[in-house]
C-alpha cells in the first residue's frame, strides 16, 4: 500500500466513520493481517474500543477476518474496498437512472449500512419515499420489494455469505469465528416473503406529545417486534456488477464518439446480451451471433438485418478494434474485445493528461512514440515534424515526469554513451500506475481542502444553524412575521455572501472527487485485466 | 576538363564526384586520399575557384560544410528537403499546413456524415486518399515549394500522431490514380474518444509543484494558490 493510498483511506475512514475506526482501520491497512490483542496493545486503545471498531469495518465488508491454526483469528483490511468508497455517489446515481428513485434508496441503504435484511430495506425505503410524496398518499411495500427482486436478478446485490446450517444436533466445540460460505446459486436467490404494509409518515404531531404518552410510546414500539421473517438474510451490494456496468458505458460512449450513435447502441445491445454470461474479468465477451443481436436490439431501432450487418462488419474492421469477428456462423459471429478495450481507454487517459499538462505539441510526440514503440531521438524530430531543440525539451519534460522511459542498446560491450543507441519508448502498465498514484494523492488534497474550508468557517456555519433551529422553533410555536424577520436579519448579507461561496467551493471540491474517481475507474480497470492475463 | 591540374586535385575530384549528390566532408575525403589536411584545404579552394565544385552547408550539424560538384542538385537529406528553407525549419508552413489539411479532411467527413446514406457508403466517402489531399493543397496554393505525395504524407502522419486523423491502407489495382506499389493510403478525421479526463479537471492534475505537496508543508492543499484561483472561476 503505497503511502498516498494509506492516506487517503485514512481521511475516508475519519470522515465516515470517525477518529477510533480510522486508528484502527489504518492501523491494520500498515501492519496486515494481525490478531485482536496485537492490534489493542500496538494502537493503545482499550479492548472494547477495539472490538467496537472492528465490528464497524466487518459490518461494512471493510476488514475480513481469518481463522489460523491454533485457534488464532486474524482480521485484515482491505484497502482497495476502503477507496470504494470514494465511488459510492456513482453507485447511487447508477442504481438511480436504472431503476429510479426505488432502486436508488435502496442501494443508498445497503451501503449505508453494510449488510441488511430485505425485510429492514424494504421497510426504510418504504418510509423515506412516503415523506417525499404528497399528503395521504403511501409507498406500498410490494412495490419496494418488487424493485429489490429486479435488483437481485440484474445480479447489482447479492446476499451475503452465511453459517452453514450444521446436520448433527451435537454442535461440538464451537470454532473462534464462525466461518462463512456462500454457493454461486444461493448468491442472488431472494427469499420468499410476504411483505405486506405501507410506508409510515412521520408525523410531525406525534413530536409535540412530550411526557406522559411517552410510556405508552415505548409500550406501542415493542407491540410492533413481530419476528422478521428473514433473519439471519444478510444483503450486499454487489460492486463488481457496477463496475462491470460502469466499463460498459465508458466502452459504449468511446464507440459513440468514434463511429455514430446507432454503432454504440448495437455494442451496448452486444454487452447487454453479454452481462451475465461472460465473467468479469474475461478478456473477450460470448461469441454472439448477428441473428441473435438482431432480435435483441431495443424496440423502437428499426434498421434491417443488412444494415445491422453493415454497422456490425464495420465496427470489425475500425482501427480501434473494440469488436472483432470470430466465425460466420449464424450470419457471423461477433465479440468484443473487452482486455483491448480497456487498453484504449486507458491510453487515451494517459494522452488526455499528456496533452492538458505539457501542450499539444507533447501530445503529438507522445503519440508517437506509442505508435511506434521504439525511437530514436533524431527520428522523433523528423516524424513528428517539430524542430530539435523544442522536441528534446518536451521529450525531457516528459520522461521527467515517468511519462516516457529510456531503453538503452549499447553497440559495444562497455556501454559508452557515445556508442549507445537511446530509444525513447512508453511503458503503459507503468504509466498508468504512476497516473494512478498521483490521482489517489489529488484526491487526498481536494478532500483536505474541503475539510479546510470547513473548518474556517466553522464559526459561520455555527450562527446560520443556531439561527435556523430558533426560526424553526418560532415558527412551530406560532410567530408573527416580524419577528421572523429579526432573527432573519441576525446573519448579515456579507456573512450570507460568504455561506454562498463556501456552499459553492465544497460542491465543486466534491464533484472534482467524483471526477478523478473517474479516471481512477478507467485506470484501475486496465491494471487489473493487464495483471490477470499475465 | 581538368587541365592544369596535377594528380592530388584529380584524386580530390574523383572522391567528390562519387560521393554524388549528398556530398562530402572534407575529413572524409582526408581519410579516403590520404592527404595532409593543408594540400586539402589548398585543393578545395583551388576547385571551388574553378567553379567545379560548391560547399553547401548540412542541415544536420550547421558547422559541417559538404563538398559536391558544382552542377548538381544537393540531396533533400543535406538540405532538409521542402520543409527547410536556408536550413530554417519551417514551423510555421509545417503548422499552416497541417491546419489545412485537417479541415479538408473534417468537412469531407462532415459531408459524409450528413448524407445520412448507409453506413457503408457513409465510411467510405469519408475517406480521403493521399493524391485526393495532395491535390487539394497544390490547388490551394499556399505553398512556394512544390510539394510531392509524400510530403503530404508526412503531414497527414503528424495529424495522426496528433489523435486528429486515422488512417487505412486499402489493396489498389496499378494504375489507378495515387496507388502506390499496389496499394492506397485512405485517411479519415476522427474525434477522441473520451472527453478530457477528470484528473486534469482538478488543479493538482496540471500541478508543476504536486510532488512537493504536503499537509502542514510551504505548499499544501490548504493554502494552495492554484485552487484558490479555480474555486474562484
Amino acid at each position: 500500500m503505497t503511502q498516498a493510498e494509506i492516506k487517503l483511506c485514512s481521511l475516508l475512514l475519519q470522515e465516515h466513520f470517525g477518529e477510533i475506526v480510522e486508528k484502527i482501520g489504518v492501523h491494520l491497512i500498515r501492519t496486515g493481517s494481525q490478531p485482536l490483542r496485537v492490534i489493542a496493545h500496538d494502537t493503545g486503545t482499550s479492548l472494547d474500543q477495539v472490538k467496537k471498531a472492528l465490528c464497524v469495518l466487518i459490518q461494512h465488508n471493510l476488514v475480513i477476518y481469518q481463522v489460523h491454526k491454533r485457534g488464532v483469528v486474524e482480521y485484515e483490511a482491505q484497502c482497495s474496498r476502503v477507496l470504494r468508497m470514494l465511488r459510492y455517489p456513482r453507485y447511487i446515481y447508477t442504481a438511480k437512472t436504472l431503476y429510479s428513485d426505488t432502486g436508488e434508496l435502496i442501494v443508498e441503504e445497503l451501503l449505508l449500512n453494510g449488510k441488511m435484511t430485505m425485510s429492514a430495506v424494504v421497510k426504510k425505503v418504504a418510509d423515506r419515499l412516503t415523506e417525499t410524496m404528497e399528503d395521504g398518499k403511501t409507498m406500498d411495500y410490494a412495490e419496494v420489494s418488487n424493485t429489490f427482486m429486479r435488483l437481485a436478478d440484474t445480479h447489482f446485490v447479492q446476499r451475503c455469505p452465511w453459517v452453514p446450517a450444521t446436520e448433527n444436533s451435537d454442535p461440538g466445540p464451537l470454532p473462534p469465528a464462525p466461518i462463512l460460505v456462500i454457493s454461486e446459486k444461493d448468491m442472488y436467490l431472494v427469499p420468499k416473503l410476504s411483505l405486506i404494509g405501507k410506508g409510515k409518515r412521520r408525523r410531525s404531531s406525534d413530536e409535540d406529545a412530550t411526557g406522559e404518552p411517552k410510556a405508552k410510546r415505548t409500550k406501542h414500539s415493542t407491540d410492533n417486534k413481530e419476528p422478521i421473517p428473514d433473519d439471519g438474510i444478510y444483503w450486499q451490494a454487489n460492486l463488481d456488477r457496477f463496475h462491470q456496468h460502469f466499463r460498459d458505458q465508458a466502452i459504449v460512449s468511446a464507440v459513440a464518439n468514434r463511429m455514430d450513435q446507432t454503432s454504440s447502441e448495437i455494442v451496448r445491445t452486444m454487452l447487454r446480451m453479454s452481462e451475465i454470461t461472460t465473467p468479469s474479468a474475461a478478456p473477450f465477451t460470448q461469441p454472439l451471433s448477428s441473428n441473435e443481436i438482431f432480435r435483441s436490439l431495443p424496440v423502437g431501432y428499426n434498421i434491417s438485418k443488412q444494415v445491422l450487418d453493415q454497422y456490425l462488419t464495420l465496427l470489425a474492421d475500425d482501427p480501434l478494434e473494440f469488436v472483432g469477428k470470430s466465425g460466420d456462423s449464424g450470419g457471423g459471429m461477433y465479440v468484443i474485445n473487452l482486455h483491448k478495450a480497456l487498453g484504449s481507454l486507458a491510453t487515451a487517459t494517459l494522452e488526455s493528461v499528456v496533452q492538458e499538462r505539457f501542450g499539444s505539441r507533447c501530445a503529438r510526440i507522445f503519440r508517437l512514440v506509442l505508435q511506434k514503440k521504439h525511437l530514436e531521438q533524431k527520428q522523433v524530430e523528423d516524424l513528428a515534424m517539430i524542430p530539435a531543440k523544442e522536441a528534446k525539451d518536451m521529450l525531457y519534460k516528459m520522461l521527467s515526469g515517468n511519462f516516457i522511459s529510456l531503453q538503452e542498446i549499447p553497440k559495444t560491450p562497455d556501454h559508452a554513451p557515445s556508442r549507445t543507441f537511446y530509444l525513447y519508448t512508453v511503458n503503459i502498465l507503468s504509466a498508468a500506475r504512476m497516473l494512478l498514484h498521483r490521482c489517489y494523492k489529488s484526491i487526498a488534497n481536494l478532500i483536505e481542502r474541503r475539510q479546510f474550508e470547513t473548518k474556517e468557517n466553522k464559526r459561520l456555519l455555527e450562527k446560520s444553524q443556531r439561527v435556523e433551529a430558533i426560526i424553526a422553533s418560532m415558527q412551530a410555536t406560532g410567530a408573527e412575521e416580524a419577528q421572523l424577520q429579526e432573527i432573519e436579519e441576525m446573519i448579515t448579507a456579507p456573512e450570507r455572501q460568504q455561506l454562498e461561496t463556501l456552499k459553492r467551493n465544497v460542491n465543486k471540491l466534491d464533484a472534482s472527487e467524483i471526477q478523478v474517481d473517474e479516471t481512477i475507474f478507467l485506470l484501475e480497470s486496465y491494471i487489473e485485466s493487464t495483471m490477470k492475463r499475465q | 576538363k581538368m587541365k592544369g591540374s596535377d594528380n592530388q586535385e584529380k584524386l580530390v575530384y574523383q572522391i567528390i564526384e562519387d560521393a554524388g549528390n549528398k556530398g562530402i566532408w572534407s575529413r572524409d575525403i582526408r581519410y579516403k586520399s590520404n592527404l595532409p589536411l593543408t594540400e586539402i584545404n589548398k585543393i578545395l579552394k583551388n576547385l571551388e575557384s574553378k567553379k567545379l565544385i560548391k560547399a553547401v552547408k548540412s542541415v544536420a550539424a550547421s558547422k559541417k560544410k559538404v563538398y559536391m560538384l558544382y552542377n548538381l542538385q544537393p540531396d533533400r537529406s543535406v538540405t532538409g528537403g521542402a520543409w527547410y528553407s536556408d536550413q530554417d525549419f519551417e514551423s510555421e508552413f509545417v503548422e499552416v499546413l497541417n491546419q489545412q489539411c485537417f479541415k479538408f479532411l473534417q468537412t469531407k467527413a462532415e459531408t459524409a456524415r450528413e448524407s445520412k446514406q448507409n453506413p457503408m457508403i457513409q465510411r467510405n466517402s469519408s475517406f480521403a486518399s493521399s493524391h485526393e489531399v495532395w491535390k487539394y493543397i497544390c490547388e490551394l496554393g499556399i505553398s512556394k515549394v512544390e510539394l510531392s505525395m509524400e510530403d503530404i504524407e508526412t503531414i497527414l502522419n503528424t495529424l495522426i500522431y496528433d489523435g486528429k486523423v486515422e488512417m487505412t491502407i486499402i489493396a489498389a489495382k496499378e494504375g489507378t490514380v495515387g496507388s502506390v506499389d499496389g496499394h492506397m493510403k485512405l485517411y479519415r478525421a476522427v474525434n477522441p474518444i473520451i472527453p478530457p479526463t477528470g484528473l486534469v479537471r482538478a488543479p493538482c492534475g496540471l500541478c508543476p509543484v504536486f510532488d512537493d505537496c504536503h499537509e502542514g508543508g510551504e505548499i499544501s492543499p490548504s493554502n494552495c494558490i492554484y485552487m484558490t484561483e479555480w474555486l474562484e472561476f
